[in-house]
C-alpha cells in the first residue's frame, strides 16, 4: 500500500541530497581561502566553528537553511499520504534535528546521511511489530482478545480473518458476538464462523455485550480453547455512554489484549479517535484494515505515533487469508527503497 | 485539538483588525492557519494549496469596496473561496426515481440506504429498497431489519450470488413504488471485477441518481476513489456519513471536485432519522470547528413539527423546567444532547462534560420526577422549597436527593444556554465570521 509514498519519498531524498551536497561545496571553497583563519572571521563563532571543523576533521556542517525547502516538500508528501498534521510535524522535527548541525565527513555519502535520518524517524514512529502467535503461546489460556474501533472499520471481518489465521497456526478459538446492536451483525458473524468451522457464543440482538463475552470466556475455559476473540459493536469515541459500555466489557471479561481496529484509508481523524480509544479502554495493538484500497499508508504512521502501540496486522482484501503480519522494518525499507 | 484551531484562526483575524491597508504578513498568517485547519479536516492538500493561493492573491490585489474594512474584506474573500470549495447542494427531487448507492467497504451504504428510504417516506413518497449486496454475510438481514422498522419493502435474497439478477427482478417487483433505492456491496477502485459489476448494475437499472457514499474520516484517498467510481458510473452526488464522530468530512470535498457533483446528504447518527440535507454554510462551520445553528433549527422544526421545543425561546434565555421536560422527551428523536449542543454556535464556550453524561435511564427518571410537579413549579423552578421537594419526591417515588440533582442539572443547562444566547440570535456563516472578528 505504500507505493505512492515510496516514489515521492525517493524524490525528496534526491532533493535533500542535492541541497546538502550543494551546501557543502561553497563552504569548501570558502574554507580554502581562509586556510589560516584571521582575527576578523574569528569574531563570528559559528563561522569559526565551521572553519575549525573543516581544518580539524575535513567535515561539513549541514545548516537548517540547506534543507528547508526539501523539508517543506517532505511535509507536503507526508500530508498527501494521509499522515495526520501533528504527526507529520513531529516526523519533520526529528529529521531536522537529526540532520542539522550534523557534521559530514568528506567522502561520506550524503545519501547515507539522509536515508539514515529518515529511517531513524520513521522507525521511531512505527515502533516494533507484534507477534500474536508468540503472545498466545506465552500466556495462560484462554487468551482473551477484545476488538474495538469506530463504525465500519471492519471489526467483524477482521475477527473472522484473525480466527482463520490462528486456526492455520494451530490455535483453537471461539468468537464472542459482542455486536448486539447493529442489524445483521449476528447473522454476519454466524456465517463467517460457519464457513471457518469455529464456535460462536451469542445471545439475541440487543443483549448486554458484556454478558455475551463473559459467556464466551466461560465456554473457552470449559473447553480448553486457546483464544477468545471478542467482537464489539462499532462506536464513536465521543459517545460517553457507548464508551462506558466498552469500559464495562473490559471490566467483565478482563482481556489480555485489546486490539484497536481502524482503516488504512482514514485521514486526520485517525489520530483523534485512536487517542480517545487508547485513553478510555486502552489498546495494546492495532490492526489496519482496507490496506488494499490503494491507500497511502499514512494512517499506520499516524496511529502508531499517537498511541505508541505496535501495528499487528494489515487487512488486505475480502478473503479470510487477506491478512498479513505487519513488519515495520520491511515497510520502512520498502519506503526508502533499500534493503533496510 | 480543533478548538485550538478555531482559536488560532481567530488570533490571525485579530491581527487584521484596525488595519487600514491589507497587511501581507497578517494575511499570510491567516492563510497558514486556514491551511492547517483544512488539512486537519482531510481536505485534499492540493486543493488547500490552490485555495490559499487564491485567497492570498485576492486579499492583496483586490481593492476593498468602499465602506468595508480590511478585515471584512479579507473575511468576505475567505468565505467566498470556502463556499466555492465546498460546492453546492446536490439535487434530490421528490419525484419517481431509481437511486443507485455506491461506495467503499464500511462507508455506511446500507445504513444510509435505510435512512434515505426513511427520508423519502417522510416526504410522502412510496419507497422500495433492493439489496444487491450478495457478498457480505448479514447484509440482507441488516437492510431488512432496518426497513421493517419503517415498513419499507425490501427485495433481496441472502442466498443468491448474482447481483445483476437480483437487480433485474427487484426492479420489476418494486415497480409499484415511486422511489427505488438499490444498495450495493462495498467495493474499491482497484477491484476490477466489482467495478465492472456496478457498471452492469447501472446498465440494467439506468438509475436517475448514482450517489457515492463517503465516510467522513476518509483521507487523501477520497479523490482517487471518487475519480474511478465516476469513470465507471458517472457519480452525480455525494453522501457523507459518520459526521457524528470527530471527523470533519474534508475528504468528501475532493470527491465532489472529482465528480463535478454536489453533496446531497449528511449522515450524523445511528438512528434512522439521522440524515440531513447538505447545507454548505453549516458544513463550513463544522469544517473550521464552529457550531451551526441553522441546521439545528431546521432539524428541530422538522422533528418537532415546530411545537415542542422552541429553540429560539431557549436562546432568548427563557428556559424553564417545562422546556427541559420537552427537551428530554425529544431527545430520543433528536439524538443525544451532545449532538444537539454541537450544532449550537457555542464558540469557545465549554459545556461541562457532566451535562452530557446524563444517561438515558436518568433522563427517564427526570421525566417521572417532573411529572409530579405542578404547573407553577414547572414554569418557575425558583419557588421550589424543601417541602415542595419532599412532596415531589413522594409523588414520583424518588428520594429528595434525586429531585435536587434534577434541579442542579436544570441550573447547569440553563447556565449553558445563557452562554449561547450572547446576543447572537440567528446567525449564518457571514454573521458568524463577522462576530468572530468583531468581538475582539
Amino acid at each position: 500500500m505504500f507505493e505512492g509514498l515510496r516514489a515521492r519519498l525517493q524524490k525528496v531524498q534526491g532533493t535533500l541530497e542535492k541541497n546538502i551536497a550543494g551546501a557543502a561545496s561553497p563552504q569548501g571553497s570558502d574554507a580554502s581561502s581562509v586556510e589560516s583563519p584571521d582575527t576578523e572571521s574569528g569574531k563570528d563563532p559559528s563561522f569559526l566553528t565551521r572553519v575549525k571543523v573543516l581544518i580539524a576533521d575535513r567535515e561539513f556542517l549541514i545548516s537548517e537553511k540547506d534543507i528547508e525547502e526539501p523539508l517543506f516538500e517532505l511535509e507536503m508528501i507526508l500530508l498527501e499520504n494521509d499522515v495526520a498534521l501533528p504527526v507529520a510535524d513531529e516526523i519533520l522535527r526529528r529529521v531536522k534535528a537529526e540532520l542539522t548541525g550534523k557534521r559530514r565527513r568528506i567522502g561520506e555519502s550524503v545519501d547515507e546521511i539522509v536515508i539514515s535520518a529518515l529511517r531513524e524517524s520513521l522507525m521511531g514512529v512505527l515502533g516494533q511489530g507484534f507477534d500474536l502467535i508468540g503472545f498466545i503461546k506465552s500466556h495462560d489460556h484462554p487468551v482473551k482478545i477484545l476488538f474495538t474501533g469506530v463504525n465500519g472499520t471492519g471489526k467483524t471481518t477482521t475477527v473472522a480473518k484473525v480466527a482463520s489465521y490462528l486456526k492455520k497456526n494451530g490455535c483453537t478459538t471461539v468468537i464472542g458476538a459482542g455486536d448486539t446492536f447493529r442489524a445483521g451483525a449476528l447473522e454476519q458473524i454466524d456465517v463467517h464462523a460457519g464457513r471457518l468451522g469455529i464456535k460462536v457464543i451469542q445471545h439475541q440482538a440487543g443483549a448486554d455485550p458484556s454478558a455475551v463475552l463473559f459467556d464466551a470466556v466461560q465456554y473457552a475455559q470449559a473447553h480448553r480453547i486457546d483464544a477468545v476473540l471478542a467482537d464489539t459493536a462499532g462506536r464513536f469515541h465521543n459517545r460517553a455512554n457507548l464508551m462506558n459500555q466498552l469500559e464495562k466489557i473490559r471490566r467483565v471479561m478482563k482481556p489480555d489484549l485489546v486490539v484497536y481496529v481502524d482503516e488504512a484509508v482514514a485521514g486526520n481523524d485517525a489520530v483523534v479517535r485512536a487517542y480517545e480509544f487508547e485513553k478510555t479502554v486502552g489498546a495494546d495493538a492495532v490492526i489496519l484494515t482496507k490496506a488494499d484500497m490503494d491507500s497511502k499508508g499514512g494512517a499506520a504512521i499516524s496511529i502508531a505515533h499517537t498511541i505508541g502501540k505496535p501495528v499487528m496486522f494489515l487487512g488486505t482484501g475480502q478473503g479470510y487469508d487477506d491478512i498479513i503480519p505487519f513488519s515495520p522494518e520491511r515497510v520502512v525499507g520498502e519506503l526508502l527503497g533499500d534493503g533496510a | 485539538m480543533l478548538d485550538r484551531l478555531g482559536t488560532s484562526l481567530k488570533d490571525a483575524l485579530k491581527k487584521l483588525a484596525g488595519k487600514t491597508v491589507v497587511d501581507r504578513a497578517a494575511v499570510e498568517e491567516l492563510v497558514k492557519d486556514l491551511q492547517r485547519a483544512l488539512i486537519q479536516a482531510d481536505v485534499n492538500v492540493r486543493m488547500v494549496m490552490a485555495l490559499s493561493q487564491s485567497i492570498k492573491a485576492r486579499s492583496l490585489d483586490e481593492q476593498p469596496p468602499k465602506g468595508m474594512t480590511v478585515r471584512e474584506h479579507v473575511l468576505r474573500i475567505v468565505y467566498q473561496e470556502l463556499v466555492k470549495l465546498v460546492g453546492s447542494t446536490g439535487e434530490a427531487k421528490l419525484e419517481p426515481q431509481v437511486i443507485l448507492m455506491a461506495g467503499l467497504q464500511g462507508s455506511g451504504k446500507t445504513t444510509t440506504t435505510a435512512k434515505l428510504a426513511r427520508y423519502f417516506q417522510r416526504k410522502g413518497m412510496r419507497v422500495g429498497v433492493i439489496c444487491a449486496d450478495t457478498f457480505r454475510p448479514g447484509a440482507f438481514d441488516q437492510l431488512n431489519t432496518l426497513c421493517m422498522r419503517i415498513n419499507v419493502p425490501v427485495f433481496g435474497n441472502p442466498d443468491a450470488k448474482d447481483a445483476l439478477k437480483i437487480v433485474r427482478e427487484g426492479l420489476s417487483s418494486m415497480s409499484g413504488n415511486e422511489v427505488v433505492i438499490i444498495d450495493t456491496q462495498g467495493r474499491h477502485a482497484l477491484e476490477g471485477e466489482l467495478i465492472q459489476e456496478i457498471i452492469d448494475i447501472q446498465k440494467i437499472a439506468s438509475a436517475r441518481h448514482r450517489w457515492l457514499v463517503i465516510d467522513a474520516a476518509l483521507g487523501q484517498q477520497a479523490a482517487e476513489q471518487a475519480r474511478r467510481f465516476h469513470d465507471a458510473i458517472n457519480i452525480d452526488g455525494v453522501i457523507i456519513t459518520k459526521m457524528d464522530g470527530t471527523a470533519k468530512g474534508g475528504g468528501a470535498l475532493s470527491a465532489v471536485a472529482e465528480t463535478a457533483s454536489g453533496i446531497v446528504f449528511i449522515g450524523s447518527g445511528e438512528t434512522i432519522d439521522d440524515l440531513e440535507r447538505f447545507d454548505p454554510d453549516g458544513f463550513i462551520s463544522r469544517l473550521l470547528g464552529m457550531g451551526d445553528l441553522k441546521a439545528l433549527v431546521e432539524r428541530a422544526e422538522e422533528t418537532m413539527a415546530g411545537r415542542e421545543v422552541d429553540v429560539n425561546a431557549m436562546l432568548r434565555g427563557k428556559f424553564s423546567l417545562r422546556d427541559m421536560y420537552q427537551q428530554l422527551e425529544a431527545v430520543n428523536r433528536m439524538g443525544p444532547l451532545k449532538q444537539i449542543m454541537s450544532m449550537l454556535p457555542l464558540g469557545n464556550m465549554e459545556i461541562p462534560q457532566d451535562a452530557y453524561d446524563v444517561t438515558s435511564t436518568k433522563m427517564q427518571r427526570y421525566r417521572i420526577i417532573m411529572d409530579s410537579m405542578t404547573d407553577p413549579e414547572l414554569d418557575d423552578p425558583s419557588v421550589m422549597g424543601s417541602s415542595r421537594i419532599h412532596r415531589i419526591a413522594l409523588g414520583a417515588g424518588a428520594s429528595p436527593e434525586e429531585v435536587r440533582e434534577l434541579l442542579r442539572y436544570y441550573k447547569m443547562m440553563k447556565k449553558a444556554l445563557k452562554g449561547v444566547r450572547g446576543g447572537q440570535g440567528k446567525l449564518n456563516m457571514q454573521r458568524m465570521m463577522k462576530k468572530f472578528s468583531g468581538g475582539m
